[in-house]
């Protein structure tokens, strides 16, 4: 009897998601694709080198064109790392991981730690000029912890140095956003490149781009001490006295 | 100058960044911080209120310097000032609140969530582009889970799993809406959405098969019938400030996205069967929410079903696609932020004094918190709609309008379901002050602010004519899109 049921509960969620496919895809039909449907699209292509410094037209869209988004989608992430450590929150809490790693991993980790952090910098400094930014950046840097925090049982990152750091670069990217309101009488206004003019001359090389690389560091370091916040936090038990 | 209006998001933001560091320096400063900054967010947006009604003309705010359609602008019009303002100040009022109220560890992390969850519905009432519009209400929900689960309760985790998860599809769909809806336009913005629309720009099957997705993504957030499972738990397992804030304000940012988005697209070809799709829900949501607050034992998870079904009344109102039905559910919108802000407070206050907010814990209480019970009441016979109480005249302007626009049978339901209403919440009245004895308990300053609100709710009840102008001339912010174009400039460069 309950098979029956249950195989009619698949078969009519089989039919109800055909149906509403079936629903989107009419509507997508009528998208054309392949035609050049751009209208604000075009706009950014021909306007992102003089209007922002940027050589990467996305990064320029992210941060500068529609920098608004981004700061919200970074305030999602620490609604995120704030939320589980609120929902995690014991008074004491350890780590009580009991197998060690074997010496050829914590030895590599170790080694490879360095070369992560590099990686991870490199990718939020060059935001601006190649492919990634704050984004990739910082989740690279949080991967170095995780690392870390898989091949040594007694690895603890310095959460209160985190928390501040991740709060202060918070804070830094609104006040750059509040600086362009007061220079420029816009919040979120790009002072660097259309005020000050710095690195005009200098496009495509590393001192360009205005308030994009700015931001991007503050975003990697940023969403670097959240991600690592949420993994310790996810790695920790309560401890019984 | 009007730029300086974009304060109302960078404030909050900054100083929820500002929490952690604060922490550090002194974890007894937290609470009056939280005060602090909201108190300051109201500063602003009475301003900004100021600015908007005084000269006519709404506050438009250029992030980054760019001209829409290229940047992302904010539109503060004749409503979002309102709401903004509504807010604002009832996150002061719960920030009050919550020194007393929130003891559960850690509350650093509870003032930055509760600053996030002011950001996120003003954001969202405040935008004038739909992917912003997508972040912000984000934002709304993450703060939104996460507030839910709070108190560290069972029951707690399960509302903010129901939560997460319907919210989870609801935002993913809305996405599909938006992404339909970019394919083909080409564009984000709602003004030169609306453009289009007016201009028959938009293929119907492509605006249709888009409208009716982000209509529900957002029934998640406005919690419109066979999409609100999650509100009576959750409504019942957050902290009581918390409470207050979902109710008076962000299924009001939710309820808002939809009907700005649904009467920017009003030209396009099949609009109307959206809207009676929406108009359905809304009656089933009035319907069912009245019917399942009968059966309820515990008062706040009564309250709960009962500001579902108001949130009901709204949406209906705001799917007749007239003029008159979209002022008179602004008008509900502000009447019901009014009375849910007060009565959620005084349920939460009775909760944390007695222990308690089963039915059995409100007996006598009319002996033992006069003043608290007084409040309620008067919440009580509001939310009813009796002559001389606030919800009256914005019930009876949804009614009429409902009637004028041709839809006789919501109009019969919708006052049926009063009736039911009136069954309750008359049932919590007499045991409040017909039965039960009880010790007299000392009620604290908290009684001061319910008092007051009180007083509002009979005081626009008596005249409501000041507040009535106030709410047409935000209702046709919404209803004249024409106005809307028109207000935001837009560069010139595409087409």
């Amino acid at each position: 009897m309950g098979e029956v049921v249950s195989m009619l509960k698949r078969l009519l969620s089989i039919i109800l998601i055909l149906i509403i496919g079936y629903w989107i895809a009419q509507g997508l039909a009528n998208v054309p694709f392949g035609e050049d449907r751009m209208l604000v699209g075009k706009y950014y292509l021909q306007h992102v080198k003089e209007q922002t410094g940027a050589v990467n037209a996305v990064t320029a869209v992210v941060v500068n064109y529609r920098g608004f988004d981004t700061l919200g989608e970074v305030t999602v992430l620490f609604i995120a790392s704030t939320g589980v450590a609120a929902l995690l929150w014991r008074k004491r809490r350890e780590r009580t991981a009991k197998t060690e790693g074997s010496l050829v991993l914590t030895t590599g980790s170790k080694l490879l730690f360095p070369f992560i952090m590099l990686f991870g910098m490199y990718i939020f400094i060059h935001g601006h000029l190649t492919p990634g930014g704050g984004f990739p950046g910082g989740a690279t840097i949080a991967t170095g912890f995780l690392l870390m925090y898989l091949a040594f049982i007694v690895y603890e990152i310095p959460h209160r140095g985190f928390e501040v750091t991740e709060g202060l670069a918070g804070m830094s990217y609104v006040l750059v956003g509040l600086i362009g309101l007061a220079i420029g009488g816009y919040f979120l206004f790009d002072w660097i490149w259309q005020t000050w003019h710095f690195g005009t001359s200098n496009l495509g090389r590393l001192f360009s781009g205005g308030f994009i690389p700015v931001i991007y560091t503050l975003i990697g370091i940023k969403v670097g001490t959240e991600l690592s916040g949420i993994i310790d936090n996810m790695l920790k038990e309560e401890v019984k006295e | 100058m009007s730029q300086v209006a974009s304060l109302l998001i960078a404030l909050p933001l900054i100083s929820a960044f500002f929490v952690p560091v604060l922490k550090q320096i002194k974890k007894s400063l937290i609470f009056p911080y939280l005060t602090l900054i909201t108190l300051l967010q109201t500063g602003i947006a009475g301003w900004v209120f100021y600015e908007v009604y005084t000269t006519g003309k709404p506050i438009l705010i250029y992030a980054g310097g760019w001209r829409p359609p290229v940047g992302i602008n904010l539109y503060i019009g004749p409503f979002a000032a309102l709401f903004i303002l509504i807010i604002a100040i009832v996150s002061f009022l719960t920030s009050l609140f919550s020194m007393r109220m929130v003891k559960v560890e850690p509350i650093d992390k509870y003032a930055m969530l509760f600053l996030l969850l002011m950001l996120g519905a003003t954001g969202m009432i405040a935008t004038g582009d739909i992917f912003n519009l997508f972040v912000f209400m984000e934002i709304t929900a993450i703060t939104a889970y996460a507030l839910t689960a709070y108190n560290k309760t069972g029951e707690a985790a399960e509302a903010s799993m129901k939560y997460m998860i319907l919210g989870g599809i609801g935002s993913s769909f809305f996405l599909i809406g938006v992404a339909l809806i970019y394919g083909v336009t080409g564009t984000l913005n709602m003004a030169q959405l609306a453009e289009f629309a007016s201009a028959g720009k938009i293929m119907p099957v492509v605006a249709q098969v888009g409208l009716s997705l982000i209509i529900f993504g957002l029934a998640v957030e406005a919690e419109l019938f066979p999409l609100n499972a999650w509100a009576p738990d959750a409504y019942q397992a957050a902290p009581h400030p918390i409470t207050v804030m979902f109710s008076a304000f962000v299924v009001k940012a939710g309820l808002y996205a939809m009907a700005r988005i649904l009467y920017l697209l009003q030209k396009v070809n099949g609009w109307d069967s959206v809207l009676k799709l929406l108009l359905i829900m809304a009656t089933l949501t009035v319907i069912f929410a009245e019917l399942s607050a009968l059966r309820q034992k515990d008062v706040k998870r009564m309250i709960a079903y009962s500001s579902i079904g108001q949130v009901g009344l709204i949406a209906l109102a705001f799917s007749l696609g007239t003029q008159a039905g979209v002022d008179a559910g602004v008008f509900h919108m502000l009447n019901h932020a009014i009375v849910k802000t007060m009565m959620f407070l005084g349920v939460g206050y009775v909760g944390v004094m007695v222990g308690g907010t089963r039915i059995e814990d409100f007996r006598g209480l009319g002996k033992r918190m006069p003043l608290t019970a007084l409040s309620l009441s008067v919440g009580a016979i509001s939310t009813v709609g009796v002559p001389l109480f606030n919800v009256f005249w914005s019930k009876f302007r949804i009614i009429v309008a409902t009637i004028q626009a041709g839809f006789v049978w919501p109009a019969v339901l919708v006052l049926f379901a009063s009736v039911v209403e009136a069954v309750y919440y008359f049932r919590l009245l007499h045991v409040m002050w017909f039965a039960g004895e009880g010790e007299r308990i000392k009620e604290g300053w908290i009684v001061v602010f319910l008092l007051l609100l009180a007083l509002i709710i009979v005081g626009i009840g008596i005249y409501p004519t000041p507040v009535w102008e106030i709410v047409k001339r935000a209702g046709s912010d919404i209803f004249a899109v024409k106005v809307y174009i028109n207000n935001v400039p837009l560069l010139g460069v595409v087409q």
